[in-house]
């Protein structure tokens, strides 16, 4: 079918799609991941924005950030490595031009947020608080925390809690702490954020990574190390989703490779309620689309009345 | 920024079939491919996100400037680098692909323009000939000063001998025209033809020495700079160029650019060894 076309209601299709996620109605349970889909405004030329289960924007600073040098990319097996450093225009900017547009397209807005301070933070999520498109708000710990020697907040349980209570304590918007893979135990930080007042989290961000020129003995990136996405993640996540969501009693949104269909069953059964579309959309910019309308036919195919039953459905 | 200009041509997912796949010299191939819906609004300076593969061991698209476009067909010149352009090189015709384009801003030359001189080194060849032809169909006298390892790999000179005024040539090993850099023969150029604009693409490094070489003229040069990209339409920052307005995508913003706008800071894609 066509990805440009809304969806005819299709009087045979007996599937329920819709999910609820942390007071949030979704038309389905698939979204795109923040930093690889922007606003949304360069894959409207590919896709109707409206079908999405929501968009997930590219992460928002209080000021604006440059972002690395380049190169900011890697390609390597079945996944790639990037190191863009959060480059954004800064939230008065991302308000005024990306969230402007994005409220005109009839699909829950969920805006990523960065920071290098606990203030930070609040404050981004305080000013976000105040527009009425805002649907939610996805927090990024996976930031490098400036007080503490550029250690990501994700990293530390307390410093995990403490961005969430900040944020928590400036939004009554649905919360959700994007928890990052480069952690001993992410069950822990999982719990820590969820006493601290979070509504959902999501995962995985980006396991570190690096590549290597053997000829010229260089790093590929010019950071040295950088993030690994794609396909190459994907049991990673699987294994961290199903941690985390035996760990927790909080709505989990799934992400890390998901590329078809079957991906996000994958997922739905290790727990998420939800799951992320990331690299695979540089792949096939159609490819949130694909996953939705497979989601439906899996289900059709496989008997299951409502996605959300899928949810933690794994046969141990 | 330029993305919300309404007068512009958006990109497309396009399925292509290939139509022919030839070799044209040692690691260079000329590949045509039906894609009516990019061949009939692709201008010069854009170019094609082609998905080469549908594995999923690589991943990423690979980009490539529109050469040429006849008819309901583009081609695409291409040097064989990587596993990309390897897979790209066994392509043959009646193989389907898919394609996102036409993306990106390419040159933009202006009506008042008299004279331009297209300076283009290696496969900077490529999107040069389709700017040389259409610069020639409007009736704007076109300098060409090609460059290429050897005389085999002037992959298209008879294409702007066909189209241009004047080419002429440097290789590294002196095979066909002087041998040395193509900056010198766009030095010479500049001084003798005057030309209104300078147009150029190849390797960072020679594409600054002829910016240089045109802002020491005076004269207005827009250069296309090459980025690794993943998405290729705007969305991911990975091929941000520095400039004076500071760091733009060059899938989206570009690759075309102004080169009094640019900051020369080595952010280029790095050299193959
Ligand atoms: C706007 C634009 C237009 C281009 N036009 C042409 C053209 O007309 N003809 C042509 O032969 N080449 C062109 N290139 C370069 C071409 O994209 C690369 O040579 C190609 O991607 C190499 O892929 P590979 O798998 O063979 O190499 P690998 O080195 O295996 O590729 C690994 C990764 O690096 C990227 N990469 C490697 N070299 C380059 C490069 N020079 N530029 C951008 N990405 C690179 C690949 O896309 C891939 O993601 C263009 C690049 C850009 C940005
Ligand atoms: C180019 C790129 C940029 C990203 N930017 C962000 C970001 O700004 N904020 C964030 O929380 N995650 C960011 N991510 C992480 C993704 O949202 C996602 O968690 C990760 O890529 C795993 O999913 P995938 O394998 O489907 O891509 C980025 C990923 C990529 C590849
Ligand atoms: S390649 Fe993604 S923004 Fe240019």
């Amino acid at each position: 079918m066509d990805p440009k076309s809304p969806r005819a209601t299709d009087a045979s299709s007996q599937v329920d799609l819709t999910v609820d996620m942390a007071g949030l109605k979704l038309r389905n349970p698939v979204m795109t991941a923040s930093g690889t889909f922007a606003s949304g405004r360069e894959y409207a030329d590919f896709l109707d924005l409206s079908r999405l289960g929501a968009v997930v924007t590219k992460g928002v600073s209080l000021e604006p950030w440059a972002g690395n040098a380049s190169p900011r990319i890697a390609e390597t097996a079945s996944g790639m490595l990037n190191s863009i450093g959060l480059q954004n225009p800064g939230v008065e900017a991302f308000v005024a031009r990306d969230l402007a547009w994005l409220a005109g397209h009839d699909v829950p807005v969920i805006v990523n947020v960065s920071g290098h301070t606990v203030k930070e933070y609040a404050a981004v999520v305080e000013r976000l608080d105040a527009e009425p498109s805002v649907a939610g708000m996805e927090i990024n710990i996976s930031c490098p925390n400036v007080d503490a020697g550029g250690m990501a907040f994700g990293t530390d349980c307390t410093a995990a809690a403490e961005v969430t209570r900040a944020a928590r304590a400036v939004t009554g918007k649905p919360l959700i702490i994007k928890l990052s893979p480069n952690v001993t135990d992410i069950a822990d930080i999982a719990r820590a954020v969820e006493a601290a007042g979070a509504d959902a989290v999501s995962l995985i961000n980006t396991v570190l990574g690096m590549s290597i020129d053997a000829r010229s003995r260089r790093p590929r990136l010019a950071r040295t190390v950088g993030g690994l996405s794609g396909p190459a993640i994907k049991p990673v996540a699987l294994r961290m989703v199903w941690q985390v969501a035996s760990a927790i009693e909080l709505p989990v949104i799934g992400m890390g490779g998901v590329r078809t269909a079957e991906d996000a069953v994958e997922f739905m059964l290790a727990g998420a309620t939800a799951v992320a579309v990331g690299t695979a959309s540089f792949v096939d910019p159609t490819a949130t689309i694909r996953v939705i309308d497979g989601l439906e036919s899996f289900c059709q195919e496989t008997g299951v009345a409502h996605v959300s039953d899928l949810t933690g459905a794994l046969v141990l | 920024m330029c993305s919300t200009d309404i007068h512009e041509r958006r990109p497309v997912l396009e399925h292509v079939e290939v139509m022919a796949n030839d070799r044209l010299a040692q690691g260079v191939g000329l590949l045509v491919m039906r894609a009516p819906r990019i061949a009939a609004s692709v201008e010069p300076g854009q170019f094609v996100h082609l998905r080469i593969s549908m594995g999923t061991d690589s991943i990423l698209r690979r980009p490539f400037s529109v050469h040429r476009v006849v008819g309901d067909t583009i081609e695409v010149l291409y040097q064989v680098l990587g596993r990309g352009t390897r897979d790209l090189a066994g392509k043959r015709r009646g193989d389907a692909m898919d394609a996102i384009g036409p993306l990106g801003h390419g040159w933009k030359v202006e009506p008042g323009v008299a004279h331009a001189l297209l300076v283009a080194g290696g496969l900077g060849a490529a999107p040069l000939g389709m700017l040389a032809e259409d610069l020639a169909g409007r009736g704007v006298a076109v300098s060409v000063a090609l460059g290429a390892p050897t005389a085999e790999r002037l992959v298209a000179r008879a294409l702007f001998e066909r189209v241009a005024r004047r080419v002429e040539l440097a290789t590294d090993d002196g095979s066909a025209g002087e041998a040395g850099f193509v900056t010198s023969v766009s030095a010479r150029l500049l001084e003798r033809d005057l030309p209104d604009i300078v147009c150029v693409c190849g390797p960072e490094i020679m594409a600054r020495r002829v910016a240089e070489q045109a802002a020491d003229a005076g004269v207005r040069c827009l250069v296309s700079l090459e980025r690794l990209m993943a998405c290729g339409v705007g969305a991911c920052l990975s091929c941000v160029v520095t400039t004076k307005s500071g760091r733009l995508r060059a899938c989206v913003d570009g690759p075309v650019f102004d080169a009094e706008e640019v900051v020369w800071d080595g952010s280029e894609v790095p050299p193959r060894h």
